[in-house]
């Protein structure tokens, strides 16, 4: 059997690793447009944030630990078109046209971030920096700049805001809603953050849709919002990404949003053929099918579809939206449903907020957490918590509690261990109304 | 535009023979058809040879009889003139274009022509007949698409879709979970009720909403103009974090003028309740352009009525349809007249008398003027806008009548008097304005009708008194009419 993959970023080389060990007799290939493989999207943060020395540090994998699996890698190789009735892929590699068959196909060709509305955005002087090579000269740019303009408040744009200040950079963040990560944390939720970033100088633009982007001469660049201008030495794109699907034929059904059109299998409309990644809708924390581009969700469906190649037997369960990073002086995490995204659904939501102790010790730091569950089953559906102590693993027994369709009730049962110096009286995730500093009980 | 420029010139002929049958009790004379339709004898023949192929789809469940004298309809109780409509409609070819527009965004000459059997001239022909209509919406057919301003492209696919083709198709074919679950999102966002009616307009609308939405070509150049006043507005501003958050799901990126056209639609056309649209009236801007004309034709219409107060609930509803026109004629171009306007016209006027017509044409100007509006005057937009002005001028003059009060109160043997009593009652009930009843002598009354003069002069305090010569007769009818209109002005 022939596997061939396109794209080797998380999500292919999940698939191409579990292919091997499902199928040790396969011949697998991964066709990589970039020149290098297993760059880590947005390395370029851990190099600011000095956690690695050189950006080629930022890798999760290497051609040669791939090679030893027996995965041939082509990395250079830009698909062209794929023919799925004849099972027979294009590719430009070394400046020809190559031919390669295959007897099962998986799409991974992740995402970009990249306007089509912004004027001027593809222009090099508007920083991009998912891929390596863009990072790369990124850094160079970033590095000679003053002032630099992000454009999107989403986990790419706030980290950068935060990195690029504690460089000495002034910032000027743009975005388009009322507040930033509106799509992780509800409004309240973020205030610490927004008042930290306004105290550290950043230039914050909400409500404020960037219309064009110009290079002048000196090389400064000029971000257009509606009357208003913003002038600085780079700009950051941190918008959402997207994928970019041009190479498929008319068999591969696409959703009304261009992704590809899969079942819970992760099969396509047509035969052998298989999407993950970010070129794919997941069910999502609602239940119903949205785009969310994470690389948890890359690896994950990865892993789904190389088990599916045969025969059906695994389904994709979804995805919670489960993040957590730190920034300007926070951590945060949050995983399922935010209380704003619950107007999309059906479902009638109450919520509580608290503030709670992490240890027993008498300088304990606390955590805000926000906890979105059904009015009447009270099973939970989300969880948020914004803290100055690392308590970002917290979020995945949470994330766990909401896949297993656990109650307020059930978590109070939780099981937990007990440590005055590290932990408080009742685990912080046990949502124990008595234990709470200050309770915001049924906001909504 | 009309529903009969999607016909052609036979067709809109057939579907007048039926009109002009329905109208005149099912059956007319050759001879009046003929004048009718102004066509030759032989052509009314090919005519109705062409009906009677056409119908042959109802099963007998509509029949055209016609033996050179006489044509004659006969309809089951099911059918109406609408069913009929409905099939020259769907084999419409100027229809079939827009639904192909509609569904691929674009279309190659050869795709088109095969799609629909026609050789490339008779579509090119089609095609500039349809421009001609499309002219008022702003809008034109031009190498495969149709081009304008994305407001209008799709308050034309709203109107196509809610007026002319068959909507409920549209629905079942179209409407999907994500659509419903789109009509639930904005009644959570804009903390709104959506009515079952109203619901089916947002539907349609969503629905064309959806499938323009991954358009590459948008043009919003008009409608950035015209939000400007709007862009701190606190319903618009729902509408934009609604928007955002929805589109931030997929891997669509949104233009920022999505909301706007959102804002626009939900303005213009009754989507809100008169309740919630209440609400939003409290916060909103009253300087901006729609809500400063609002109240400036309130008050004309206040002024020309002499009104001293109008009922609260009756001014809210004014300002609830005001709103809804003037929406309409500051955002949008051109419409679809879905009632024949010199019909509905005369009318109106019949109903309503002359004197609110002129007043509804001011108000219009007044409109048209204060938006600096180029439309020209035969304009299907006008046109409609100046019924709804008519229509509402109506509403508020039949709220506001004053009622009068009339007692009668006959001296005659007892049974006679019930009996008599009872059908004058009978006879003045359709009058409008007045409140009939037996007298009774606790109440007060505007007029008295009586048959024997008063004992005294104030038995019936401040009321009008006549005294009937011949009950029930049309000389006494005629005479209380008279005193009607007399304690009415």
């Amino acid at each position: 059997m022939k596997v061939v993959i396109i794209g080797a970023s998380f999500a292919g080389v999940a698939a191409a690793l579990e292919v091997r060990k499902k199928h040790p007799h396969a011949e697998i290939i991964l066709l990589e447009k970039q020149s290098t493989l297993g760059y880590i999207p947005n390395g370029l943060h851990l190099y600011w944030e000095q956690k690695i020395e050189h950006l080629d540090e930022a890798r999760f994998i290497t051609k040669e630990q791939l090679e030893t699996q027996k995965v041939q890698c082509h990395l250079g190789a830009t698909v062209q078109k794929i023919n799925t009735t004849q099972k027979i892929l294009h590719y430009d590699y070394s400046e020809q046209e190559e031919l390669i068959s295959y007897d099962k196909l998986i799409i991974a060709t992740g995402s970009r971030q990249l306007s089509e509305k912004i004027d001027g955005s593809a222009h090099e002087s508007v920083l991009k920096y998912k891929r390596y090579g863009e990072a790369q000269a990124a850094l160079v740019k970033v590095e000679e700049s003053q002032h630099v303009t992000i454009i999107g408040g989403g986990q790419v744009g706030v980290e950068a805001a935060d990195l690029l200040n504690k460089k000495q950079k002034q910032v000027t963040l743009i975005e388009s809603m009322d507040y930033v990560l509106f799509k992780y944390l509800d409004e309240e939720m973020i205030q610490p953050i927004e008042q930290k970033m306004i105290e550290e100088g950043i230039d914050l633009k909400l409500r404020q849709t960037v219309s064009s982007i110009e290079t002048n001469e000196e090389q400064k660049v000029t971000v257009h919002l509606g009357e208003d201008s913003v002038t600085s030495d780079a700009v950051i794109m941190g918008v959402n990404v997207r994928p970019n699907l041009h190479f498929l034929d008319t068999q591969v059904e696409l959703h009304m949003d261009q992704t590809i059109a899969v079942d819970r299998y992760l099969k396509t409309s047509v035969k052998d053929v298989f999407a993950v990644g970010d070129c794919i809708q997941l069910s999502g924390p609602g239940e119903d099918m949205v785009y969310i581009p994470l690389i948890n969700n890359a690896v994950r469906t990865g892993i789904v579809a190389a088990a599916n190649l045969m025969e059906p037997t695994v389904t994709f369960n979804g995805s919670l939206r489960t993040i957590g990073t730190s920034i300007f002086g926070h951590y945060i995490a949050s995983t399922g449903m935010t209380e704003a995204e619950s107007l999309f659904t059906n479902q009638k939501v109450k919520t509580r907020r608290q503030t709670v102790r992490l240890n027993s010790l008498p300088n304990s730091e606390t955590v805000t957490l926000k906890w979105v569950y059904d009015a009447d089953t009270e099973v939970i559906l989300g969880a948020q918590m914004i803290s100055t102590a690392n308590i970002l693993e917290k979020i995945n027994t949470l994330a766990l509690a909401i896949q297993t369709k656990q109650t307020l009730e059930d978590l109070q049962q939780k099981d937990y261990f007990f440590h005055p110096a590290y932990s408080p009286m009742v685990s912080t995730t046990n949502l124990v109304s008595w234990m709470e500093e200050r309770i915001d009980e049924d906001e909504s | 535009m009309k529903v009969e420029h999607f016909l052609e010139k036979n067709e809109v002929r057939e579907i007048t023979i039926f009109k002009q049958l329905v109208l005149n009790n099912g059956i007319l004379s050759y001879g009046k058809m003929l004048d009718h339709l102004a066509v030759s004898k032989a052509s009314l023949e090919n005519d109705l040879e062409s009906i009677t192929s056409r119908i042959e789809v109802f099963n007998d469940q509509v029949q055209v009889d016609y033996d050179g004298q006489e044509i004659k309809l006969t309809m089951s109780d099911h059918i109406s003139l609408q069913h009929i409509y409905r099939i020259y409609l769907d084999q419409s070819i100027k229809m079939e274009i827009i639904n192909y527009l509609f569904k691929h965004q674009e279309f190659s000459i050869t795709q088109l022509t095969q799609q629909l059997a026609i050789s490339d001239s008779s579509l090119f022909r089609k095609i500039k007949e349809l421009n001609t209509h499309l002219k008022e919406f702003g809008l034109k057919i031009r190498n495969g698409q149709l081009q304008g301003e994305e407001l209008q492209i799709r308050y034309f696919y709203f109107q196509f879709y809610y007026y002319i083709e068959d909507k409920s198709a549209l629905i079942h074919l179209r409407s999907d979970q994500q659509i419903t679950q789109a009509v639930q999102s904005v009644e959570n966002f804009l903390q709104v009720n959506i009515v079952p009616e109203n619901r089916q307009r947002l539907n349609i609308w969503l629905i064309i909403s959806k499938s323009r939405i991954t358009n590459k070509n948008k043009n919003y150049k008009q409608l950035r103009k015209q939000m400007h006043p709007y862009l701190k507005d606190p319903l618009y501003h729902k509408i934009h974090v609604m928007v955002l958050r929805y589109y931030s799901r997929y891997s669509i990126e949104v233009d920022e003028e999505e909301a706007m056209l959102h804002f626009a639609f939900l303005l213009a056309f009754p989507i809100l309740t008169e309740h919630d649209f209440h609400e939003y009236t409290l916060i909103r801007d009253r300087h901006a352009p729609i809500a400063s004309l609002d109240t400036y034709i309130v008050e004309t219409i206040i002024i020309h009525f002499k009104f001293r107060k109008l009922p609260y609930m009756l001014e809210r509803d004014m300002y609830y349809h005001l709103t809804h026109i003037h929406t309409r004629l500051y955002f949008f171009q051109g419409d679809i007249e879905i009632y024949e306007y010199e019909e509905m016209l005369a009318r109106e006027k019949q109903v309503v008398g002359k004197n609110l017509v002129p007043l509804a044409r001011t108000l219009l100007t007044t409109s048209t003027d204060k938006f600096m509006s180029t439309e020209v005057g035969d304009n299907s937009l006008l046109k409609m806008e100046l019924l709804k002005y008519i229509s509402l001028l109506t509403l508020i003059s039949f709220k506001m009548a004053t009622v009068i009060q009339i007692g009668i109160d006959l001296k005659m043997d007892g049974l006679y008097k019930d009996t008599l009593s009872q059908l004058l009652i009978l006879k003045m009930r359709p009058i409008n304005g007045i409140q009939i009843e037996v007298y009774q002598p606790s109440k007060s009354y505007d007029l008295i009708l009586t048959n024997e003069k008063p004992d005294e002069e104030h038995q019936y305090q401040e009321a009008r008194v006549y005294i009937l010569s011949e009950i029930l007769s049309s000389f006494d009818m005629a005479n209380i009419q008279r005193i009607i209109q007399e304690l009415n002005a």
